[in-house]
């Protein structure tokens, strides 16, 4: 007797309004939708960048959890989303930028309806954005997957982590497991139009916990300090 | 073209219908042009008439075009209503279910495009059986009578009850009747809301309907809908079924109220769906109305109990060729 009547978080919206919004939950369609477009990505991965995945054992067995990894190229994000399998890959919400792939009703449909991303929106996603994503995250026992650097690095090497990310874990129970994902920045840097075939090598750090850190600022600037080091840990070492 | 409009209560539901949306465009023009009611009160109404722009021909147009067009329609209106079903109730979330009920949808649209009547009724009792099977393998006994008993609901209004209008498609001069229960249960709507507001409050003592589903309707307006609706159903009905058992006074009598009553439950079922839920509307896809199930709700019942009736008295797709796809 555990069936209550819970509307999706988007039962009023327009169809329109609904890609853009953090409250999307995903349906049938969506489902069915997002499962092809994996089903792709898995194979195009293999396809072309020989995607191998170390340190599988480290995901935690059920979400709600949280992925971030060096951010470098549009391959990061497939990547991940890709390597997840069952429930969790079909829970699992990449956080986006709004100005690059949330732009037009177009793009807001593929990036909603084939990526299942959420748009964040640099220096405008207010507290109370992060605090109701911070809610459905564990509400909803979802992953998410985002790049603690705020945005693509040009150079391949990886920048400081923002502090963001404390947001949605300090203080709570959901964990936060780091990744590296190397031979991305090689295949499709940022500035290229499309991506060249390449090896991609994804490591798997075992998951951070946060429910002993503060929710504050020094506890977010502490978190976003830890994953960072955690993150750097998986980086291959620097050739002599 | 000459067998879409070769009736003339094709051609009169048709022209009416293009008069009152002239006539709406007028009258909300020149409220704009004098400033008449609040801008906001303008813009909602402008927005209903857009919706009702692009409704009118996706209703009328498969109507029109033919057989396929129609029950292909009512398939994809049925699927739609689930979507949103399924979001309002949560039903969404049991992905296998769901996918069931939506594939019952399809199968009840494939009996009816095959004009095979024996497929279309033995499908109600089957899905309900697969419905009921389908997620025993996933071991998960917790909510098992919430989520099938919803999904069974679903099915029911939206493959079964849905489902009637379309096979009404397999009688060749179904293009009137269709036509006329679609304007029927508008009006409908129109008529309970106008005397209601006209005289709902003057009219036994302004007693409402059912104030905890629905507190805005009243016994005058469901009373003003129902000599409405029967009125114009018999009429029509008159001229649809002239030289048939059905063209009886009694029986076209009975179509009428049926069609305003059936149409009338059906918009207080689904508040009271809404109003159980805790929610204002099933979507968002129609501005100004709602959602598509708010649009429809009417003939969700409309359709089955008008069906049976026909059926009964004079026959649907009588003499038609049969198992047209499965031989």
């Amino acid at each position: 007797m555990e069936w209550q009547f819970r509307p999706a978080r988007d039962t009023e919206m327009s169809p329109v309004a609904r890609l853009r919004s953090h409250a999307r939950e995903v349906g049938l369609s969506g489902l069915v939708m997002q499962g092809a477009w994996r089903r792709g990505v898995r194979a195009y991965l293999r396809l072309f960048h020989r995607l191998e995945v170390v340190g599988r054992e480290n995901l935690p067995a059920t979400p709600p959890y949280v992925l971030i990894a060096n951010h470098s190229s549009h391959l990061d994000a497939l990547s991940l989303a890709a390597m997840l399998r069952g429930p969790a890959s079909r829970r699992a919400f990449a956080l986006a930028a709004g100005d690059t792939f949330f732009t037009s009703v177009g793009s807001s449909a593929f990036a909603a309806w084939a990526v299942n991303a959420l748009p964040v929106w640099r220096r405008r996603t207010s507290a109370k954005d992060l605090n109701g994503l911070r809610q459905r995250l564990a509400e909803d026992e979802l992953v998410f997957i985002l790049f603690p650097e705020g945005t693509r690095s040009r150079s391949g090497a990886m920048g400081r982590f923002l502090p963001g990310i404390g947001a949605l874990v300090a203080g709570g129970a959901v964990p936060v497991v780091p990744c590296y994902l190397e031979g991305a920045h090689a295949a499709w840097p940022a500035g290229r139009r499309w991506p060249r075939p390449g090896p991609l090598r994804l490591r798997i750090g075992p998951p951070l916990d946060f429910s002993a850190t503060s929710d504050d600022k020094a506890g977010w600037m502490e978190v976003a300090r830890r994953c960072e080091d955690a993150v750097r840990a998986l980086s291959p070492p620097a050739p002599p | 073209m000459s067998t879409a409009f070769a009736h003339p209560v094709t051609q009169g539901i048709v022209l009416a219908t293009g008069a009152v949306l002239l006539l709406a465009a007028l009258a909300i023009g020149a409220m704009t042009l004098l400033g008449r009611g609040t801008p906001a009160f303008r813009r909602e109404l402008w927005l209903r008439y857009g919706s009702w722009l692009v409704l009118l021909p996706l209703m009328f147009g498969p109507v029109l075009l033919g057989r396929v067009w129609t029950i292909g329609a009512v398939t994809l209106l049925g699927l739609l209503c689930l979507g949103e079903f399924a979001r309002a109730t949560g039903l969404f979330r049991e992905y296998l279910t769901t996918a069931v009920v939506a594939l019952g949808i399809v199968a009840v649209g494939f009996a009816a495009l095959d004009n095979w009547y024996r497929l279309f009724v033995a499908l109600w009792p089957l899905t309900t059986v697969v419905i009921l099977v389908a997620t025993i393998p996933l071991d998960r006994p917790a909510g098992y009578i919430q989520r099938n008993a919803l999904a069974i609901f679903a099915f029911m209004l939206l493959g079964v009850g849905l489902g009637h209008l379309g096979y009404m498609a397999n009688d060749p001069g179904y293009r009137p009747l269709v036509l006329m229960l679609l304007a029927a249960v508008a009006l409908n709507d129109v008529a309970a809301f106008t005397f209601g507001k006209l005289l709902g409050a003057r009219l036994f003592g302004g007693r409402k309907l059912v104030p905890n589903t629905s507190p805005n309707k009243t016994v005058a307006g469901a009373l003003g809908a129902l000599c409405t609706t029967t009125a114009l159903v018999a009429y029509l009905g008159s001229l649809i079924f002239a030289g048939t058992p059905m063209a009886h006074p009694a029986l076209l009598l009975f179509l009428g109220v049926l069609v305003s009553v059936a149409g009338q439950c059906g918009d207080l079922m689904l508040s009271s769906i809404k109003r159980d839920i805790g929610i204002k509307d099933m979507g968002a896809a129609l501005p100004g109305h709602g959602g598509i199930m708010d649009r429809f709700n009417s003939l969700l019942l409309v359709a089955p109990a008008v069906f049976h009736l026909i059926n009964y008295v004079v026959g649907i797709g009588e003499g038609q060729p049969t198992r047209l796809i499965t031989g």
